[in-house]
């Protein structure tokens, strides 16, 4: 059988559209998130929604509708001022806590919805959540490992909101509970606090992590410039955050490559 | 007549596969129209009756970087949504039929890079899409499934959409907008600019879907046949192949890199009718 061009292109746009036109009539063409986050499928939590499955799309309502986390406890942890909380999209916090030194956006919220309800979290990596937040999590029933992650990894709401929105901000003051706030050595229940400057001893790539670091430990400027596509900055002191924030990189894309690429060295 | 690498051939004037460019600035613009509409859509507007999904959603590409996450965890890759795995399905069994048509009839960065390269040819003339040295070319070639391998890996352990931020077809569709990346933007604009020497560099010599798609040329139902009988070996086929297929030497053309465009045969530039055919084994 021989084919010319004009059945060819017949035969491309029926098949690419009859297949879409078949999906959709069978129920299978979906074009957004079902905002239904994935079940825990083993352990304890088994069949409950898994909050490392939360989106940057889903909005503060859809957290509500998967993990009964009301959304204005929500608006009050990440100091958000909105009449209509429920409507915010769990991304837009990136953007609104660009100015702080650590990254605040989904994954953010996704640890705070695993701490809000009990639930254990990958915590081997560095997630950064705003004192308004933290004094949420204290009330609640964390473990030992959770509340010393959680005292090594605040930062000050930056004015975004009323800290004093959450429940029991007052009896906590941040300078209190979050040594970052202040600058000053961090309280003494946590490893990573006593060492303010964890970054470069650590070797976990973070927000704090600058080019200097990486070189530091080893990683070569070749390397660096291989995971982030380009030259490295002139000043080894610019962190690498800001640097992504400079050059509209993804710090949540390069952050794991780098890390790999540290990882290696060790 | 001329005289070409010491071959004396006879030229032609190329005819070319006109619905093809109809059905691929179709595709272009359904494309283009999408993206923009999903960013109105976004900001509380949208334009009536036309879909408003994310580029992310209508991308088969999408369907292949998840597979891995779906067969473990059972959820897609973040930003990836069914519609990607509908298109991936549709695409392959597309490929198994008539090889890789999605890159030389749907794709609209091959359709952008083809227009660009209308001025390289201007310009460069005979020069056009011969600068990479053959070695060095056969060489490169093989890049794009280093590419595949490295976006799979990736995508698989950081469980995150790691290639949008180095996808030119990405950066092509939302280069408006904060989502693309400056690497995107950079690959998007170097590709363009060396669609005036070479035509479909991504194609060639990166493209991660092309590289898999390319696969099926190994057996796809129809294909690209040449019957000797006829055939004059006036080297046409291979002159126009915009992949550089030696289209002449073989008599199937089972070449990774073919794309389906069709502008070897005889319906096109091949002077001989029924000697260059898209078709089945044992035709006529």
């Amino acid at each position: 059988m021989t084919l010319t061009s004009k059945y060819l292109a017949i035969l491309v746009v029926v098949i690419l559209f009859g297949g879409i036109f078949f999906s959709s009539a069978m129920g299978w063409w979906q074009t957004e998130s079902t905002k239904e986050a994935a079940k825990i499928t083993s352990g304890e939590f088994a069949g409950q929604a898994n909050p490392a499955d939360i989106r940057g799309s889903y909005t503060f309502g859809d957290v509500e509708k998967n993990f009964a986390v009301p959304s204005a406890v929500l608006a009050a942890a990440f100091g958000i001022q909105d009449s209509n909380p429920a409507a915010l999209a769990v991304k837009s916090l990136e953007g609104m806590y660009s100015a702080s030194g650590q990254e605040i956006g989904t994954s953010s919220v996704r640890l705070f919805v695993a701490f809000y309800k009990g639930m254990p979290y990958d915590l081997s990596t560095d997630i950064y959540l705003p004192e308004s937040a933290a004094t949420i999590l204290r009330t609640r029933n964390l473990k030992s490992e959770q509340a010393a992650y959680l005292a090594a990894h605040t930062v000050p709401n930056l004015g975004l909101g009323p800290a004093t929105t959450a429940p029991q901000a007052t009896l906590l003051p941040a300078a209190q509970s979050t040594p970052q706030a202040t600058g000053a050595p961090a309280a003494q229940s946590t490893p990573q606090a006593q060492t303010p400057n964890a970054s470069s001893t650590d070797r976990v790539v973070k927000g704090t992590t600058t080019f200097g670091d990486l070189l530091s430990w080893g990683v070569s400027q070749a390397t660096i410039e291989q995971v982030l596509g380009g030259s490295m900055p002139a000043a080894p002191g610019m962190k690498v955050k800001d640097y992504c924030t400079e050059k509209g990189l993804s710090f949540e894309t390069i952050r794991p490559a780098l890390q790999a690429r540290v990882d290696q060295v060790k | 007549m001329i005289t070409v690498f010491g071959k004396r051939i006879r030229l032609f004037r190329p005819r070319s596969i006109w619905i093809r460019k109809l059905v691929q600035w179709g595709f272009f613009i359904l494309i283009a129209l999408i993206s923009i509409n999903h960013g109105l859509a976004e900001n509380g507007g949208g334009i009536p009756l036309l879909a408003n999904a994310s580029l992310h959603a209508v991308c088969p590409f999408g369907g292949v970087v998840t597979i891995y996450q779906f067969v473990t965890v059972g959820t897609f890759v973040q930003k990836v949504h069914q519609a990607s795995f509908v298109l991936m399905i549709i695409s392959f069994l597309l490929a198994i039929l008539f090889g890789p048509v999605f890159c030389g009839w749907v794709c609209p960065l091959g359709t952008i890079q083809e227009w660009v390269s209308n001025f390289g040819r201007k310009l460069f003339r005979r020069r056009f899409n011969h600068f990479v040295p053959a070695k060095l070319d056969n060489v490169l070639r093989y890049l794009r499934y280093g590419v595949l391998a490295w976006v799979v890996y990736m995508t698989a352990v950081t469980g995150t959409l790691i290639f949008a931020d180095y996808d030119p077809y990405f950066a092509l569709f939302n280069f408006w907008s904060s989502e693309v990346s400056i690497t995107g933007l950079v690959i998007l604009g170097v590709t363009l600019g060396l669609s005036l020497l070479v035509e479909r560099p991504w194609c060639k010599y990166a493209c991660p879907y092309g590289a898999l798609l390319g696969i099926t040329n190994l057996f796809r139902v129809f294909g690209i046949r040449r019957n000797e009988n006829t055939c004059k070996a006036d080297g046409a086929c291979s002159i126009m192949c915009p992949m550089n297929i030696p289209v002449d030497s073989v008599q199937v053309v089972r070449d990774h890199q073919c794309i389906s465009c069709l502008e070897c045969t005889s319906e096109a530039v091949c002077p001989v009718a029924k000697t260059v055919q898209f078709a089945t084994r044992g035709a006529k």
